[in-house]
C-alpha cells in the first residue's frame, strides 16, 4: 500500500530502533495536538483540495491557510502550547469562488468565533460554531477537522501499540452532540502525528478515514502534506495536497480580523 | 395393432389414447411431474441444483418496458447521475393533538424511529464488501435535516432541525417554526398546514422494502398507544407488497376458482367421476405452464400471476364440450367406446380449429412492445396447446377407463328419469334453449335490431373510454397502502414523484468560430478589474490576447492551451509577475465555468419560472429545484428577510450562495438537484395523484409552456422517475393492445374463412366476438372503468372464448341442415345437445370465476368479472345472432346445401 512507503520515508532518520518506554496517554495526545496544529509560531499552506463522489466525478478548490498561534510557548508537557489560534483561509480557485475568505478564532473554552466573507455578495457573515462538525466547504474534511478538535472534548484510551504506532481510542464526553461513537486514531511513534483516523458511528460500524499519505520534513517540522479523507458512507473522498508550507513566517495579528477579509493580505497569500 | 373393429375412424392420436389409457395416463402424471419438479426443487435447493432457475418474482412496473427502453435506459442513468433513490415513505399525523405532532411525546417517538431507521442497515448478500438497507445520509427526518436561521447580530446558523427530542411544547413549536420556514421542507418533511411529519427513508433496494416497513412497524409498536398514526408507503412499499399479495391470490383465488367450477360440473353432470376428469386437465395445463415459466427462466409478475386463472376455463372449456356431448350420445349409442369415437370424431375439428384461433389471439400479444405482456400471451398459447392434448387424449382415455357397469348404471338412472317425466319434462335449461331456438326463427329481424342499437350505444361508450392506470389503484380501497396514500396526500404536496432533468442539447460545436470577439471583450474587462486591484497585468494578459486572435482552436481546447502555457510561466515567474499570471489564469478559469449553466443566474430564472408555473397545475402539490436551494440560503444569508429570498444576479453570488449551502452537515444533498459540474438538472415535481392521465396531462402543459418559452443555453428537457415510465409503457400498451387485437382478429377471420370453407360463414363466425368485444368495452366506457393493463388484455381472452361458441354452434349448424334438410328443422336438434354444451360452458366458467371478485388486488377482481361478463355474452351473442342471421340470410348461408 502506498501509505506503508511513506511511513517508510516518514521514518528515515527517526532512530526507530530504539525501544523507548511507552509514553503516557496525555503525552501522547498533546504531543500529536501539537505537531498537527501548533508547529512554529504561525504557519502558511496553499491547499488544493479534489473531491471525488462515488461516481468519480470531482471538483477542486484550492485556498491559502494562514494560521497563528497565540502562545508563545511550545511546552507540551504543562499544555502551555495550547491556547487561542487563528485562522485564515483564502480561496483562489474556482474562479467564482476566488476571494472568499474564511476567518476563525479558535479558543481553548468557548465557542469559536467564524466569519464569511462572500465576495460576490459584498457580505460579511458571522457564523454560528455552535457545531464544528459541519462540512467544510462541501468537502469530507469538517470544520473541527481543519481547526482541531477539543481534546477535552473526548476520553483517550491506549488500545495497543505496534512497532509504528500508539492506537488510541477516543470516546466522546458527550455522545449526544456528535454523530460517532469513537475515533481510533494510529499515532506514528515517532513523528507522533496522526497517520490514519478512523471513526465509527453508534451501531460500531467504520463510516470515515483520514489517512495521511505523504510526509515531509519543512523546516525541521514533520509535516503532512498528503492526505485523504474518505467518507465510507457516501463513497465520497476528499485529497488534500499542500504545497509552499512555511513556518514562522510572521504573520501580523491584524490580517486575523474582520478588516482584511474585504481586501486580503495579498503579500502573504502567494 | 387395433384388435376393435371400429365403425368409424378416428384421429390416430385419440385412437392411440382409447386403446392405450393408462400409457397416456402415465404419460401425462410423469411429464407433469417432472415440469413441476425441474421448477420447484431449485427454490430448496438452490445450491446443488444452481443450474436451473428458481422461482423471481418481479413487482417492478419498471419491468414493463424491456431493459433497452430509452425511457428506461434514461431513467436509470438520471437516478444515479442525482443519487435517487427509491423511497419508503412514513407520514405521520396526530389528529388528537392541537399541536398536530408537534408535540415533545410524539417527536420523542419521531426521534427514535428515525435514529432505529438509520440502524436498518445490514451487509449486502450479494456483495460483503457493500451495505443494504436504509441509507442512513440521505434520509429526512427533522432529526437528519439542516435548519439554517439568523442567529442574531448578523450571525447565520446552521444547526440540526432536531438534534434531540424537545421537552417542551414551546421547543416542539419552534421546530415547527422552522421547518415551515423551510421551502424544501415544507410540504414535503412538513405538512402545509404544520400537523403531520412525514420521514423520507431511502433504501439501497426497492426490494428491501417489504423488510424495511416491517421493521418499521414492529418498532412502532413499541411505542405502544400512540397519540399520533403512522402510515408507510411510496412506490417501492406498494411494489413489494403487491408481491407479497400476488402469491396469496395465486394461492387461493385460483383455487377457489376451480372448487366453483368444480361444484358446478359436478351439479350438471351428476357424476363425480365424469367431473374429475375436467379438472384433471386444467390442473395439468396451469400447473406446468406455470412450471415451464420458471424453468425458462420467466418472472412471476403481475400479467404472468394472471395465467392460471386464463388456462383454466380455456382448458375446461375443451372438457366440457367432449363430456356433454358424449353424455347426450351415449343414452342412443349405448356402447363407450362407439360414442367416445362417434363424439371425438364429431368434435376433432372444431377443437383443433378453437384451439388455434385462441393461441392465435394471445401468441398475437407478442406484437405489443410491453415484455410482460408478452410473456403472458406466450405461455398461455402454450397452456391452450397442453389443454388441447390432453383434453383429446385423457379425457377419452378417462372415459374409457370408467367400468361399464358403471357406466350403464348411470346412463340407465338418467334414461329412468327421462322416461318418468316423458319428454315434455325435460330439464328447464333444455326447454328454454329450444324456445330460445324457436324465437331466434321467428323473430330474427327483433334479435338483429337489439343486436345493432346495442353495437350502437357500446360504440358511445367506447368512445367515451378513459385510458389510464394507476399501480397505486391495484390495491383495494381499504388497503393499508391506499389508506396511507390517501392520507399522505391529503397532508403533503403529494407522494408521487415525478422528475424533469434538463440538460444541453448534444448539438456539434455550438460556438464555432465566432467566440473570439466577446471572449477578448471578457479578457480586456478582466484586466481592468485586476488593474483596478493593483495587479502587474501587462505581460500575461497582452499574450493572451495575441494567443486567442491567432488560435484556430475551439474555445475549450484553445482554454485547455492556455491554462497549460499560464501554468508554466507560474512556475517560473517572480513575485511581481506571479500575480498578473494568477490573474490571467484566473480569468481562463472563470471563462471554463461559463460552461457552467446552473450556476448562470438566466438558467435558474428560467428553473423558477417554470416552477411557478408547474406549481399551479392542478395535480401538482409542490415542487424542488436548484432554485429554491439558492433562494433559500440567499435569505438566509441576507437577514432572513423575506425580500431576499430571490436568485443572485452573478454566477458567482450563486456559487458563493451554495459553497455555503455545503458548509452543513449535508452538502451532498445538493447533488440530487445538480451535478457536480453544474450542466444537468432535476426539477422534482411532487404530485397529489398518480394516474398515468393526470401525469400525461401534466406533461403536455409542461411541453406547451416550453414550447412559448424557449429556454436558454440551448437546454432541453426530459422527463424521469417512475411516473413518467408508466405513461410510457401505457402508451405503447394501447397501441399495442390495439394492433395485436387486429392482427389477431384477422387471422381468426382467415382460419375461419378456410375452415367453413366459406367467407361469409367465417364473417358470421366473428359476429359473436366482435359483439362480445364491442359490448365489453363500451360498458367500461359507460361505467368510467378506466382501461388499464389488466382490461387491456381482455380482448385476446375475448378472441380466444367467443369464437370458440361460434365454431361449435356454426359447424353443427351446417352439419345439422345437412343431415334434417333444413334449417328450420335443424333448429330443434341444435338448440338440444350443442346449445346445451355452449350454455353449460358459459355458466360453468362464467360462475367459476366469481370468487375473484374477493380478491384484495384489484386487477384480479376486474379480470373476474370480465372474464364471466365474456362468457355470458359470447354465449348469449351465439345462441340469438348466429341464428337470427342465418335465418335472415339462409340464401347467402345454404345456397350449396351440400358443402356442409
Amino acid at each position: 500500500m502506498n501509505f506503508k512507503h511513506l511511513l517508510l520515508a516518514a521514518s528515515i532518520g527517526l532512530a526507530s530502533s530504539l525501544a523507548l518506554a511507552t509514553p503516557s496517554v496525555d503525552d501522547i495526545i498533546h504531543t500529536a495536538n501539537y505537531k498537527t496544529y501548533y508547529k512554529g509560531q504561525d504557519g502558511k499552506a496553499k491547499v488544493k483540495m479534489t473531491i471525488t463522489d462515488a461516481q468519480n466525478r470531482t471538483r477542486t478548490r484550492e485556498f491559502t491557510i494562514l494560521r497563528k498561534d497565540m502562545p508563545t510557548s511550545d511546552e507540551i508537557a504543562n499544555h502551555a502550547y495550547q491556547g487561542e489560534q487563528k485562522m485564515y483561509v483564502y480561496f483562489n480557485r474556482p474562479a467564482d469562488v476566488n476571494k472568499m475568505v474564511f476567518l476563525v478564532l479558535k479558543k481553548l473554552e468557548a465557542d469559536d468565533d467564524r466569519w464569511l466573507y462572500l465576495p460576490a455578495l459584498d457580505l460579511v457573515k458571522r457564523i454560528a460554531a455552535t457545531d464544528q462538525r459541519t462540512s467544510f466547504v462541501g468537502s469530507d474534511y469538517l470544520y473541527e477537522d481543519v481547526s482541531g478538535r477539543n481534546l477535552s472534548a473526548d476520553t483517550h484510551t491506549l488500545i495497543g501499540e505496534d512497532d509504528n504506532y500508539y492506537i488510541l481510542e477516543n470516546t466522546p464526553v458527550d455522545a449526544a452532540s456528535v454523530e460517532f461513537s469513537k475515533y481510533v486514531m494510529y499515532i506514528h511513534k515517532t513523528s507522533f502525528l496522526p497517520i490514519q483516523t478512523e471513526y465509527f458511528d453508534k451501531k460500531g460500524v467504520k463510516y470515515k478515514s483520514y489517512t495521511a499519505l505523504a510526509v515531509e520534513t519543512i523546516q525541521g517540522h514533520e509535516t503532512i502534506t498528503k492526505a485523504l479523507a474518505k467518507n465510507l458512507s457516501t463513497g465520497s473522498s476528499t485529497l488534500m495536497e499542500y504545497s509552499k508550507v512555511q513556518y514562522d513566517v510572521g504573520l501580523p495579528d491584524e490580517i486575523f480580523t474582520e478588516r482584511f477579509l474585504r481586501k486580503a493580505p495579498r503579500k502573504y497569500l502567494r | 395393432m387395433n384388435q376393435h373393429s371400429d365403425s368409424e375412424t378416428v384421429n390416430p392420436i385419440v385412437l392411440f389414447s382409447i386403446n392405450h389409457p393408462r400409457v397416456i395416463t402415465l404419460l401425462m402424471t410423469f411429464i407433469t411431474a417432472v415440469i413441476i419438479s425441474l421448477a420447484v426443487l431449485p427454490n430448496f435447493f438452490p445450491q446443488e441444483l444452481n443450474f436451473l432457475h428458481t422461482i423471481k418474482v418481479d413487482t417492478d412496473p419498471e419491468n414493463m418496458l424491456s431493459a433497452d427502453n430509452p425511457a428506461r435506459v434514461y431513467n436509470t442513468q438520471m437516478k444515479k447521475e442525482f443519487s435517487l433513490s427509491d423511497i419508503v415513505v412514513v407520514g405521520i399525523s396526530n389528529e388528537d393533538n392541537v399541536n398536530g405532532v408537534f408535540n415533545p411525546k410524539t417527536l420523542a417517538n419521531i426521534h427514535a424511529l428515525t435514529q432505529f431507521s438509520m440502524s436498518l442497515s445490514w451487509p449486502d448478500e450479494h456483495d460483503a464488501t457493500k451495505t443494504a438497507g436504509v441509507i442512513a445520509v440521505d434520509i429526512l427526518s427533522p432529526s437528519t435535516v439542516d435548519n439554517m436561521e439568523q442567529g442574531g447580530l448578523g450571525t447565520v446558523n446552521f444547526s440540526w432541525l432536531m438534534p434531540e427530542a424537545p421537552t417542551t411544547d414551546e421547543e416542539a413549536l419552534l421546530i415547527k417554526k422552522r421547518a415551515l420556514n423551510i421551502p424544501f421542507l415544507k410540504g414535503t418533511l412538513i405538512s402545509e398546514d404544520g400537523g403531520a411529519l412525514a420521514l423520507y427513508l431511502p433504501i439501497t433496494d426497492k426490494h428491501l422494502s417489504y423488510q424495511v416497513r416491517e421493521a418499521l412497524l414492529t418498532k412502532i409498536a413499541e411505542f405502544g398507544d400512540t397519540e399520533e398514526n403512522y402510515y408507510i408507503t411510496g412506490l417501492p412499499v406498494a411494489e413489494d407488497t403487491f408481491g407479497v399479495e400476488m402469491f396469496k391470490q395465486m394461492a387461493m383465488s385460483a383455487p377457489s376458482a376451480m372448487l366453483v367450477i368444480f361444484l358446478l360440473l359436478w351439479w350438471f353432470f351428476k357424476k363425480l367421476i365424469f367431473v374429475t376428469s375436467p379438472m384433471i386437465v386444467a390442473m395439468v395445463c396451469a400447473l406446468s405452464t406455470m412450471g415451464i415459466l420458471v424453468i425458462t427462466g420467466n418472472t412471476i409478475h403481475i400479467m404472468s400471476s394472471m395465467i392460471p386463472i386464463f388456462i383454466m376455463p380455456i382448458a375446461i372449456l375443451d372438457a366440457v364440450h367432449i363430456l356433454s356431448d358424449f353424455f347426450d350420445r351415449y343414452n342412443t349409442i349405448q356402447d363407450k367406446r362407439k360414442t367416445i369415437i362417434h363424439v371425438m370424431n364429431e368434435l376433432f375439428t372444431p377443437m383443433l380449429i378453437t384451439t388455434l384461433t385462441t393461441i392465435a389471439g394471445f401468441a398475437s400479444l407478442v406484437l405489443t412492445p410491453i415484455p410482460p405482456v408478452q410473456t403472458f400471451g406466450i405461455f398461455i398459447a402454450i397452456g391452450v396447446f397442453l389443454a388441447w392434448i390432453w383434453s383429446i387424449t385423457f379425457i377419452p382415455a378417462f372415459i374409457i377407463g370408467i367400468p361399464d357397469e358403471k357406466l350403464a348404471a348411470f346412463i340407465r338412472s338418467r334414461a329412468d328419469k327421462k322416461e318418468e317425466n316423458a319428454h315434455a319434462n325435460k330439464t328447464f335449461m333444455a326447454r328454454l334453449l329450444i324456445k330460445l331456438g324457436r324465437f331466434t326463427y321467428h323473430q330474427p329481424m327483433v334479435i338483429l335490431l337489439i343486436t345493432f342499437s346495442l353495437i350502437g350505444v357500446a360504440g358511445y361508450g367506447i368512445s367515451k373510454i378513459n385510458i389510464n392506470d394507476n399501480p397505486i389503484k391495484w390495491f383495494n380501497e381499504e388497503h393499508a397502502i391506499r389508506v396511507a396514500d390517501r392520507v399522505l396526500n391529503e397532508h403533503f404536496g403529494g407522494t408521487y414523484m415525478a422528475y424533469l432533468a434538463l440538460e444541453e442539447k448534444a448539438t456539434e460545436n455550438t460556438t464555432a468560430q465566432n467566440f473570439k470577439p466577446t471572449l477578448l471583450q471578457r479578457l480586456t474587462a478582466a484586466e481592468e478589474t485586476a488593474i483596478q486591484a493593483g495587479y502587474d497585468t501587462h505581460n500575461a494578459f497582452n499574450l493572451l490576447a495575441t494567443l486567442i486572435k491567432d488560435s484556430k482552436l475551439d474555445k475549450n481546447s484553445l482554454e485547455l492551451q492556455l491554462i497549460d502555457l499560464i501554468n508554466k510561466k507560474l512556475d517560473t515567474a517572480s513575485d511581481e509577475e506571479y500575480d498578473g499570471w494568477d490573474q490571467a489564469l484566473l480569468f481562463i478559469d472563470s471563462e471554463q465555468q461559463r460552461r457552467e449553466i446552473f450556476k448562470q443566474p438566466e438558467a435558474l430564472h428560467y428553473l423558477a419560472n417554470l416552477q411557478a408555473y408547474i406549481n399551479n397545475i392542478e395535480v401538482v402539490g409542490k415542487s424542488n429545484s436548484l432554485s429554491d436551494v439558492v433562494k433559500t440560503v440567499h435569505r438566509e444569508l441576507l437577514l432572513g428577510k423575506q425580500e431576499e429570498y430571490r436568485i443572485p444576479d452573478s454566477s458567482s453570488a450563486i456559487a458563493q450562495t451554495l459553497i455555503t449551502f455545503q458548509n452543513s452537515h449535508r452538502p451532498h444533498d445538493l447533488w440530487h438537484f445538480v451535478t457536480p459540474d453544474y450542466r444537468k438538472t432535476s426539477l422534482w415535481i411532487q404530485m397529489q395523484s398518480g394516474d398515468n392521465q393526470d401525469m400525461e396531462k401534466m406533461e403536455t402543459l409542461i411541453a406547451d409552456y416550453i414550447q412559448q418559452h424557449p429556454m436558454p443555453y440551448n437546454l432541453q428537457a426530459k422527463w424521469f422517475g417512475l411516473t413518467h415510465i408508466n405513461v410510457v409503457w401505457q402508451d405503447k400498451m394501447v397501441m399495442g393492445m390495439f394492433e395485436s387485437f387486429a392482427g389477431s382478429f384477422v387471422i381468426v377471420l382467415i382460419m375461419m374463412a378456410l375452415m367453413f370453407r366459406s367467407f361469409s360463414w367465417g364473417l358470421l363466425s366473428m359476429i359473436p366476438l366482435t359483439v362480445t368485444v364491442g359490448l365489453i368495452y363500451g360498458v367500461i366506457g359507460l361505467i368510467g372503468k378506466d382501461y388499464d393493463m389488466p382490461t387491456a388484455v381482455l380482448s385476446s381472452l375475448s378472441i380466444g372464448l367467443a369464437v370458440d361458441y361460434a365454431i361449435h354452434f356454426l359447424s353443427r349448424a351446417r352439419e345439422y341442415t345437412a343431415t334434417y334438410g333444413s334449417w328450420e328443422k335443424a333448429i330443434e336438434p341444435l338448440f338440444s345437445e350443442p346449445a346445451m354444451a355452449i350454455a353449460r360452458n358459459a355458466i360453468v366458467v362464467g360462475v367459476g370465476f366469481t370468487p375473484l371478485l374477493a380478491a384484495p388486488l384489484v386487477p384480479y377482481q376486474t379480470v373476474g368479472i370480465f372474464i364471466a361478463s365474456i362468457l355470458f355474452m359470447a354465449g348469449i351473442s351465439s345462441l340469438l345472432i348466429l341464428p337470427a342471421f342465418i335465418t335472415l340470410m339462409q340464401g347467402v348461408f345454404f345456397k350449396q346445401p351440400n358443402n356442409a
